[in-house]
């Protein structure tokens, strides 16, 4: 009997050891985030502390509350720090970069107004720019801002920037104090765009650190920043335009349930949320959704496969325009932001819906009947196992996401569910994005984009020539009218000008990339940005967001205030 | 004898181990089964918590989870299985060539095992998965080169000391190849070990396979297996939605223990020491 419950002990401390050991990673790797999630509301919770403090101290003063608690994903943070040349404003998702003043602006409706410039202009070739810009300007170091500073940033961009492309200048040059002319390879009838996001960094004050320790003349100061958890900002006192209504922005970087968790502690003004959490609901904070160009759809490749280095290009299925345009139409788009986002976006028919250059003719109706008609007519019988069939050809595909994005893999099951219904048949796998840029030469991936500038119209639908099979980058297509009309656009005299350009690539009456053109790739939706906001705090107007959940909401953090 | 027990310990221990075969084949049948309903997505039955339609509750894509969590169990079972054999079958043949191959093939191999124990399990397996490029293949080639080295040594011991015993001796006095006797004599005496060895490889080769794909280096996120879904269910457990951890979770440690038991009642009924109790 003794040796029993000797065997038993034995046994069940084994059992417990073992369960210890193994288990050790997945309790770790838990524990860790929950460390750091603690970290970073106690660092929230003391600079709120010192906030009500020195909010204490100034209350004799000035009644008004003038600082705000941001969070962001923490991939927002930059990591090469807040230099333009590295991406801080002008990289992958583009923003104004606060810290740094820009030549010129985008407004509300994403047209182009000045911000340092007083005056700019092109020569009639397009090969010439000329900016003139204002003489009463200072850093916060207290020198002043030249038209050598302007020379310096975009050379100095176009030298070593990896996130931006700079191909189409070819050289700055300072002509007097006040006067910069860039010297560019190409027209780029679009330039005030790219001019509205790279922040102009000082000469004098400029070396491989200076992404650490930023110098500008924009509308804040870089007073702290702690790697990995926040970033602090104070209103520059020198400002030349008019003074920020927020004094002090203290941006906190983490992950949507730490965002919600910080919020529902009360550490946090303003906290970046997912559709998934929208229907909680925080004492002292409502939600606000931000309207975006923030779209997601997917590519559909336009030629029969072929192979060239190993990859293939191509797929045969989604080669034939009636079954793109089947797709097109036979996705219920308000189906799919009522499933996957509650409501929170928008119809997305363009990579560039809203914008100055949208060509509204992009839009269709849902319309399942007609897609199955178009299946039909182009020969797409079913077969006995419900899935389309074509000359030997399954009406099949395999349709990827990024592994790590939970939105863009329910948007992929409920198209795969939508599909499903007209006949094919969609299997989603998710990736990494270290193979899904070359699988999607030959299979659809969900993919987001949108930015104030239509140069993305460029990106996702010119052909280049010397990259792959001589299609367009991302997903092969190639239309001669589309990129004629695009390199117009570019070699235009004046904005409003290339705008109608831009619209007519996408439809011009006989041909485009719309449902009635060749409708390369379908967009779905435009994700709505979300925040819970503490009551109280007014956000102001905020533009459209283009893709990228992160510092867009500050853009104008300077017009903020509290009731 | 005080009083008459229900069973015998020896019946005992038949019990636990039929009824975790038992049980672990049925979870793999029913994995096996339910390979479409796990992928099945419905946005009309999102977010349900559990009720008698669906027991395990469903998720933020309305899958059911109670099918998710049987074919996640099912899969980490079958990944299980194949690590540890080819582990095992690593095992067996490093261990005896460690033993009969002469001294710097074993100066080698023990080397070998040292170094590959010395660095954590863990990390290495990330890295042998990431660098075959994660999935499937990248878990099981993973999971079984990280765990073939205890078994191996002791594998090794074994033969050392059988090396030394009368029938071996005699056996290379008649003049019997080296593998004559390996095969002839040495292997059924091995094979206790190295079933006892192989089962009780499982529970590790499961865990490890949740780890790593918890951990974002393992099998894909469409993939309905127990990491996935427990690294999925820790952004809702905010939101109060237990039971996206919960079931899945217990399964995942129910299966461990009774791969466990497998392994024990196995030992008990083939090790000379235990079977005649």
């Amino acid at each position: 009997m003794k040796k029993k419950i000797v065997s038993i002990l034995c046994a069940s401390m084994l059992t417990l050891s073992m369960l210890a050991g193994c288990g050790g990673s997945d309790a770790n790797k838990q524990s860790t985030s929950d460390v750091a999630e603690e970290q970073t509301v106690e660092d929230a919770a003391e600079d709120t502390e010192e906030d009500s403090e020195k909010e204490a101290e100034t209350e004799d003063v000035a009644a008004v509350k003038d600082e705000v608690v941001v969070t962001m994903p923490a991939n927002s943070e930059p990591e090469s720090g807040f230099d333009p040349a590295f991406g801080w404003g002008a990289g992958e998702h583009v923003h104004e970069p606060l810290i740094q003043s820009t030549l010129t602006v985008t407004t509300k409706d994403l047209k182009i107004d000045k911000d340092l410039a007083t005056e700019f202009d092109v020569s009639d070739d397009g090969m010439t720019w000329t900016v003139t810009i204002r003489d009463d300007v200072k850093f916060t170091d207290g020198e002043p801002l030249t038209a050598k500073d302007v020379a310096f940033t975009y050379n100095n961009c176009k030298e070593k920037s990896s996130v931006n492309d700079f191909t189409m200048l070819d050289e700055a040059v300072a002509v007097d104090d006040t006067t910069v002319e860039f010297h560019m390879t190409r027209p780029f009838s679009i330039w005030p765009y790219t001019m509205a996001i790279v922040g102009i960094v000082p000469e004098h004050a400029y070396d491989e650190n200076y992404g650490q320790n930023p110098v500008g003349s924009g509308r804040y100061i870089m007073k702290q920043w702690d790697k990995g958890q926040q970033v602090i900002f104070e209103a520059n006192p020198d400002y030349y335009g008019d003074a920020p209504k927020i004094k002090k922005v203290t941006v906190l970087f983490m992950e949507e349930d730490a965002a919600l968790a910080a919020a529902m502690a009360g550490q946090v003004d303003v906290a970046h949320t997912a559709a998934t959490y929208s229907d909680q609901s925080i004492d002292g904070y409502s939600l606000i959704h931000v309207e975006t160009v923030d779209n997601r759809g997917f590519n559909l490749p336009c030629i029969v496969p072929e192979e060239k280095d190993g990859l293939t290009y191509g797929n045969a299925f989604t080669a034939d325009i009636n079954v793109r345009r089947a797709i097109n139409i036979g996705i219920d788009r308000d189906e799919l932001i009522d499933n996957v986002l509650n409501g929170y976006g928008t119809k997305a028919y363009s990579v560039c819906d809203k914008m100055p250059w949208y060509n509204s003719d992009a839009e269709v109706e849902y319309n399942q009947e007609e897609a199955l008609k178009l299946l039909e007519d182009a020969g797409w019988k079913e077969g006995s196992d419900g899935i389309r069939e074509k000359d030997g050809i399954k009406a099949e595909i395999t349709l990827m996401f990024p592994s790590s994005d939970s939105v863009r893999q329910a948007i992929a099951e409920d198209v795969s569910n939508q599909l499903k219904e007209l006949g094919i048949k969609v299997t989603t796998e998710g990736v990494g994005w270290d193979v899904a840029y070359d699988r999607a030469e030959s299979e659809p991936l969900v993919w987001g984009w949108g930015a104030h500038t239509p140069m993305e119209l460029y990106n996702i639908y010119h052909t280049l020539e010397d990259v792959g099979i001589g299609q367009a980058e991302y997903s092969p297509y190639a239309n001669e009218s589309v990129d004629n009309y695009m390199d117009e656009a570019l070699a235009a005299d004046d904005l409003e000008e290339s705008y109608e350009l831009w619209q007519k690539a996408q439809w011009d009456g006989t041909t485009g990339i719309t449902q009635e053109g060749d409708i390369p790739w379908i967009w779905l939706v435009n994700i709505d940005h979300l925040y819970f906001v503490r009551d109280g705090l007014n956000v102001a107007d905020q533009k459209l967001h283009p893709h990228g959940h992160g510092w867009s909401i500050v853009n104008n953090v300077d017009q903020w205030s509290w009731e | 004898m005080k009083k008459k027990k229900l069973m015998n310990r020896r019946q005992k221990v038949l019990f636990g181990l039929c009824f975790s075969v038992l049980f672990l084949i049925a979870i793999c049948i029913a994995g096996v089964l339910c390979t479409e309903e796990a992928r099945v997505t419905d946005f009309s039955r999102k977010n349900i918590a559990p009720c008698l339609q669906y027991l395990f509750g469903t998720d933020w894509l309305g899958r059911d989870m109670l099918v998710r969590t049987l074919k996640g169990m099912s899969l980490s079972i079958f990944i299980g299985i194949l690590s540890a054999v080819i582990s095992a079958v690593i095992a067996l043949i490093l261990g005896i060539a460690s033993a009969t191959m002469g001294k710097r093939v074993d100066g080698f191999i023990t080397w070998l095992i040292d170094l590959i124990m010395g660095i954590p399990h863990m990390l290495l397996l990330i890295l042998i998965s990431v660098a075959l490029g994660k999935g499937f293949k990248g878990v099981v080639i993973g999971v079984a080169f990280t765990h073939w080295t205890s078994l191996a040594r002791l594998i090794r011991a074994e033969v050392i000391q059988l090396k030394e015993s009368s029938y071996i001796k005699i056996a290379e006095k008649l003049g019997k190849s080296k593998w004559y006797i390996a095969k002839k004599h040495m292997l059924p005496h091995l094979i206790p070990q190295f079933v006892v060895g192989l089962v009780l490889i499982f529970p590790h080769a499961i865990l490890h396979e949740s780890s790593i794909t918890f951990l974002g280096f393992g099998l894909s996120t469409e993939q309905p297996a127990i990491g996935i879904i427990l690294s999925e269910a820790m952004k809702y457990l905010v939101m109060g939605k237990w039971w996206l951890a919960l079931f899945p979770g217990l399964f995942l440690v129910l299966t461990v223990i009774l791969f466990y038991v497998l392994g024990e009642s196995l030992r008990k009924l083939i090790d000379p020491g235990s079977v005649h109790e």
